[in-house]
């Protein structure tokens, strides 16, 4: 086995599996051999049964042999005589080569190997699964809640749980979590600090119990959570058609909504075989483009922030530029920052009257960007004092990112060249001409140049969008395709579909049950995975640099807790 | 314009408390000498007051909106300057709130250490128009002294607030004032050679003379024309040493959530906002007096120049705190020992030399 060399997952030139049509399964099959006991059919891959004792080796197996780098998603869930956790698995290079490793647990007493070993990632989303399902993982390094308190009394996503049970806590373990300052310590070289919930540079309720050695972080454990609002359970109680889409506007509710949108509709779309016009498709690019910037914006600007300090032109600026962006936003969807623009099968409504007046709109913010960009460049990346402060600082490794499934601008300031729009086309994406950023500074100046140039290749993408649409013949623009009025998928299907969302790889994983509600959905959040990187990256760094380097991955804690 | 300016009202000869003290009649006499002192230092310190009150609640909105593309108040009486008087009622009324286990005295003191040190600068600065209270001899190293008291306040508000962000605060403070208040003083003693005193007077009068004359119109030899180097190094100090942006790392707001000031709230919190404050302007009045040739200035009289040099000091500081980044601690140590150390020296042995020479 291949468990001794871990850090060369593609020393095999040719990875097993891959054939001129894309993936051989039966080669897969082969290659897990006997840690393969049975086959599953998801919509989006096979998916291979795999003993609970085996979950490690079958991972390292499929990372070394066949190349499959990135474990995406952890789903766990319940069913009427067994748990079971579901990997999902895919390549850096090839995303929509993907593989799913199931893990039956028993009814009674669900524990299952962590795959740890295999993907650093699988930590917190291990974590989440025990937190929320209740399966154990048998060698997890840090098995702890990580979403609810560490009081809470049941798993809220199985079956027989009891919404309406009281949260008995005996005080003593309602006492402050806060409050143990490590103060006692004696002989202690290093000082616990609390950094947030509520601090000025947490981006939202995210704590940081930072260990410090002088002004050097020797330790940081991010502890989220505090805006967890049951997303995945909300979405499980509403029906396909109508009522699940409002939430994505809610996770990353950075003006990203309409990405979020995306990733549903995408995921109920192939689950329900449902078309999707031309036309529509082309609004949906463009309007999430426009999301895009608003969201870089926002994050160029908040990083700034993080290390100028205060409310400086730079912040100020970038608020102005997604601004103008809202306002667009507001003339197509009616809403500024929850806009409820997507339907399962196209779009709520097509662009606002007069239409010239929408193009005119559009064109002219474009015209303006590369003046507007011109000048962050000028004000931040260029200035010496911001260079000193972000090369070289947060340093993340292509491998560690790959490892902790770091994805989108994260990844993309890392080297790794991985954007969905291009390797995993919707939309769009595919017709038009733009190009997908990467820097291989790996270090917080290179995510900041990345979301820069991203915002030029967006308007790019806009510009295109609009001509289309302008020279769209009249009687062609069809924004909705025919959709049941009650969308009842097959029983027992299941389905795991990603999107390129502003901070990277969203994914909801949907199973159905033969009712109009799924009887699953968990969503794959970028930024949970792109956060579980920052104690790689500050540890060994100045205070200063923690907080940039938490600025640089652009977290959203309403995306991060659900 | 010329710089044959009305150096009359420069320097009348006599301090403040005795141009009060004869105005009011009052005969000599310790009692009478300390009635005048009082009388004297209150009129600057309240002339102080209104400044920071103007400049520091009204004027920083305004700056900063300018900065940052906003419009700031406008909607409290003329030009929103209403929001002092609004701004004055908010901060007194609030709640003074003492955080469990601070350091009481210590605590207590330390705002008022910092204020104070900053205002006992304005001692024996000349701002014109007889505007001075003493001038003594050794008023350049006086100034310095004072205002390096402020650092034990900024320690004293680090230790004993009983909050870890405060102590990193405090320890930043004492770290980023020892790196460069030697470069400070080390770049003003330069320009104490050129004057040969350390009278605050006499360092004004010694920019007083033509430095060359260009198209009939002089340029005064203020030593920021005679020796720009000083002047750039010195205002760069000046930086650190009151705490703005590149170097505002003690209180560092998305870092350590507001450094030595954390904890401190209603009057206290007014307290240490406005000894910052001050320490800008007194920063800005060692600039004025040691480079820009004091209250010197054509046509309107010399306090008003003098203030008008104090305001531009103080605008480069918001420009800087809006537009440059913040630089890492261990960067600014850098700096401030291995950079500004070595080019003050050198500036001060150049100095030397030259005048050496030419004298």
């Amino acid at each position: 086995m291949s468990l001794e060399d871990p850090t060369s997952p593609e020393a095999d030139p040719e990875p097993v599996g891959v054939t001129e049509d894309g993936l051989d399964y039966d080669a897969l099959e082969d290659l897990l051999g006997d840690l393969a006991i049975g086959r599953e059919s998801h919509i989006n891959a096979e998916a291979f049964v795999v003993r609970p004792g085996d979950v490690e080796e079958a991972l390292v197996t499929l990372r070394d042999e066949a190349g499959f780098d990135h474990c995406s998603c952890l789903t766990a869930q319940e069913y009427e005589d067994r748990f079971e956790s579901i990997y999902h698995l895919r390549k850096y290079d090839e995303p929509t080569q993907e593989v799913g490793v199931v893990v039956p647990a028993a009814r009674e007493n669900p524990v299952s190997q962590s795959a740890n070993g295999a993907f650093r990632t699988a930590d917190w989303h291990e974590r989440e699964a025990y937190d929320l399902v209740g399966v154990e993982y048998e060698d997890h390094p840090d098995l702890r809640r990580i979403l609810l308190p560490e009081t809470w009394q049941g798993h809220p996503l199985r079956q027989d749980y009891d919404q309406e049970q009281p949260q008995v806590v005996p005080l003593r373990e309602h006492a402050n979590p806060l409050k143990d300052d490590h103060r006692g310590i004696d002989n202690s070289d290093t000082m616990f600090l609390n950094i947030g919930p509520h601090h000025p540079a947490t981006h939202g309720v995210l704590h940081l119990k930072a260990v410090l050695d002088g002004e050097v972080v020797a330790d940081v454990d991010p502890d989220i959570g505090y805006l967890h609002r049951c997303e995945e359970q909300l979405c499980q109680q509403g029906n396909y058609r109508h009522q699940i889409m409002p939430y994505p506007d809610r996770w990353d509710y950075i003006s990203a909504g309409i990405l979020n949108e995306w990733c549903y509709a995408r995921a109920a779309e192939d689950l329900a075989d449902l078309e999707v016009p031309e036309y529509a498709q082309v609004l949906r690019t463009m309007s999430a483009e426009m999301c895009r910037i608003a969201a870089h914006m926002l994050a160029a600007g908040t990083f700034a922030l993080d290390v100028y300090g205060d409310f400086t032109a730079i912040f100020m600026y970038a608020m102005q530029d997604r601004e103008k962006m809202m306002n667009l936003l507001e003339d197509l969807t009616g809403q500024r920052l929850m806009f409820n623009y997507l339907r399962l099968g196209g779009v709520a409504w097509d662009l606002p009257e007069p239409r010239e007046e929408f193009f005119e709109k559009t064109r002219d913010l474009l015209d303006d960007l590369p003046e507007r960009l011109e000048e962050y460049h000028n004000l931040i990346t260029s200035n010496e004092i911001f260079q000193m402060r972000c090369i070289d600082t947060g340093v993340l490794e292509p491998e560690a990112a790959k490892s902790y499934g770091a994805t989108g601008p994260v990844a993309r300031g890392s080297g790794i060249d991985y954007d969905l729009r291009r390797d995993d086309p919707y939309g769009y994406y595919p017709e038009l001409d733009w190009d997908v950023i990467t820097e291989d500074g790996c270090d917080n100046y290179a995510r900041v140049l990345v979301r820069l140039q991203e915002v030029e290749e967006s308007a790019k993408i806009i510009k295109q969008c609009v001509d289309l649409l302008e020279d769209w013949p009249e009687e062609e623009r069809t924004i909705q395709s025919n959709v049941p009025r009650t969308l009842k998928p097959e029983p027992d299907t299941e389905i795991y579909r990603t999107v390129e969302a502003a901070k990277g790889e969203l994914g909801i994983y949907i199973r159905s049950d033969g009712t109009s509600k799924p009887a699953r959905f968990k969503i794959r959040s970028p930024c949970f995975s792109n956060l579980q990187t920052l104690p790689e990256m500050s540890e060994g760094e100045y205070i200063p640099d923690l907080i940039a380097s938490l600025g640089s991955l652009d977290i959203v804690l309403g995306e991060v807790d659900r | 314009m010329s710089a044959s300016l009305p150096t009359v009202t420069l320097q009348s000869g006599t301090p403040l408390p005795d141009s009060i003290r004869s105005l009011l009649g009052l005969p000599d006499g310790p009692v009478f000498e300390f009635i005048a002192a009082v009388i004297a230092s209150s009129v600057i310190a309240a002339a102080l007051l209104g400044l920071v009150a103007v400049s520091g609640i009204w004027g920083k909105r305004k700056i900063t909106a300018a900065f940052t593309d906003r419009i700031a108040v406008n909607r409290h009486g003329p030009f929103g300057l209403l929001i002092i008087v609004a701004d004055a009622v908010r901060l007194l009324s609030k709640e003074l709130i003492v955080p469990d286990g601070v350091d009481r005295p210590a605590w207590d003191i330390a705002p008022i250490v910092m204020a104070g040190s900053a205002l006992l600068g304005f001692a024996v600065i000349p701002m014109g128009n007889g505007l001075q209270i003493a001038d003594p001899e050794v008023g350049l190293a006086y100034v310095f002294a004072v205002a390096s008291i402020a650092s034990v306040g900024l320690v004293m508000a680090g230790y004993s607030s009983n909050n870890k962000y405060s102590l990193l605060g405090g320890l930043r403070a004492v770290a980023q004032n020892l790196a460069y208040e030697i470069p400070l003083i080390i770049t003003a003693a330069s320009v104490v050679i050129f004057a040969g005193t350390l009278r605050m007077s006499g360092i004004v009068g010694a920019q007083a003379e033509t430095l060359v004359s260009v198209a009939g119109i002089g340029i005064p030899s203020w030593y920021a024309f005679v020796n720009p180097f000083a002047f750039v190094l010195f205002m760069a100090a000046n930086l650190a040493e009151v705490g703005r942006n590149p170097f505002d790392i003690p209180e560092a707001p998305t870092e350590i959530v507001a450094g030595w000031q954390t904890e401190y709230s209603s009057v206290y919190f007014v307290l240490c906002y406005l000894s910052e404050f001050i320490h800008i302007f007194l920063g800005g009045a060692i600039i004025a007096t040691v480079f820009l040739g004091g209250p010197a200035g054509p046509v309107l009289p010399g306090v008003v120049w003098f203030v008008i040099k104090m305001v531009a000091v103080y605008l480069f500081t918001q420009w800087a705190r809006s537009a440059v980044p913040r630089v890492r601690i261990d960067q600014l140590i850098e700096i401030g020992w291995k950079g500004m150390l070595v080019l003050s020296f050198a500036n001060l042995v150049l100095t030397a030399v030259i005048v050496g020479l030419t004298v």
